[in-house]
């Protein structure tokens, strides 16, 4: 099983942009450049855009900084351990 | 004080040119209000409008806004503005944007970190430009600013400035990222701020929030004019000045990310505005 970071509740989202932080934080750099978390704004509203390296990092921490509690973690089994 | 040189991109409208200047004197003026209002002091007589960020922007918890310096009625007027703008612009290198002059026809600006393009057709399109997740657009509409499609200055004055300079809006791109020298001391201090959420003048709604803070308060909407200097100068929330006008916390920030201000340098900086004021 792998654990697989989701934005369940993107309505929820107030753009405050803390996961694109804690993100970059992790990575050891502070700005945007190669956040593996997009806040992306249009006229409709605001949408979430995750790269799934994201799941790489502490995706827990990003869980615990979002003020909306809009992301969860989803188990997914993966073609590769179904046939290990 | 040992650290590297402000950065301005100067916008000359009047004849669709930009620069990039270094200025290595200017630090003592750390950010924001102060930055800007010396700023404007070196170009006033070109009616500058002065978008500016301070060290802490885009690192820090409520860290949040950009702060606005130009002329009105005769006036000299800090504004201070909420929602994704001044990350995009900490994310860029630049410190501070000085639009100068006056465009000849309508002007989409789109800049891209110190890169400025001039627009001046689809003057309203800004859907096609910039970098997904790493812009913000400020919109200039029957005079009337709009970031964000939500956050606005008070009585529209940027809307009015920008208005009556020909610019129907900027469209900020900051695609670049920074190293942190102390990364586990920044994180640390990181997280010691935000749990100071509760120390601020506002409480958590349901509205859109300012890039680095989670409260969605509702009060961000309409940008703020005057108040604590320091905060100012870093442009933090003004609901947050509790937290950002205490020296000993901003030292300790400023240190973690590498810089070598002093006490004494934070303490001066209101009496180095006084000066200005005096001075313009």
């Amino acid at each position: 099983m792998t654990k697989v970071l989701k934005m369940k509740f993107p309505k929820e989202c107030n753009g405050c942009e803390l996961c694109v932080m804690e993100v970059q934080r992790q990575m050891g750099k502070g700005g945007l450049d190669g956040s593996l978390i997009r806040v992306l704004r249009d006229e409709k509203g605001l949408s979430i855009d995750l790269d799934p390296r994201v799941n790489d990092l502490e995706i827990e921490k990003v869980i615990k900084i979002c003020p909306k509690a809009g992301f969860v973690i989803e188990e997914k089994e993966y073609e590769g351990e179904l046939l290990s | 004080m040992n650290f590297l040189a402000r950065k301005v991109l100067l916008i000359n409208l009047s004849d669709s040119t930009s620069d990039v200047k270094s200025f290595t004197d200017l630090n003592e003026y750390l950010g924001g209000f102060a930055l800007g209002l010396k700023l404007y002091e070196m170009y006033q007589d070109k009616d500058p409008v002065i978008l500016s960020v301070g060290p802490l922007s885009g690192l820090f918890p409520f860290v949040s806004k950009t702060s606005i310096v130009m002329e009105n009625n005769g006036a000299i007027e800090d504004i201070y503005l909420g929602g994704s703008f001044s990350s995009r612009l900490a994310s860029s290198g630049v410190d501070s944007i000085i639009l100068l002059g006056r465009s000849k026809s309508p002007t989409l600006l789109e800049i891209f970190n110190d890169k400025t393009s001039f627009l001046t057709e689809n003057i309203y399109e800004t859907n096609s430009l910039g970098l997904p997740g790493k812009r913000s657009v400020l919109s200039v509409i029957n005079r009337l600013d709009l970031l964000d499609n939500y956050f606005v200055t008070k009585d529209n004055l940027l809307g009015k400035k920008l208005a009556s300079k020909n610019v129907t809006g900027i469209v900020l791109t900051g695609s670049l990222a920074f190293d942190i020298p102390d990364l586990e001391g920044y994180s640390a201090l990181y997280a010691e701020v935000l749990k100071r959420a509760g120390e601020l003048e506002v409480t958590m709604g349901s509205s859109p929030s300012c890039s680095g803070c989670p409260l969605g308060c509702g009060s961000s909407k309409v940008g703020e004019m005057g108040g604590n200097i320091l905060a100012h100068c870093l442009v933090s929330c003004e609901y947050a000045k509790k937290i950002y006008s205490d020296v000993n916390i901003v030292f300790s920030c400023l240190n973690v990310l590498g810089y070598d201000y002093k006490h004494e340098d934070l303490e001066k900086v209101p009496g180095l505005v006084d000066t200005l004021l005096n001075n313009i």
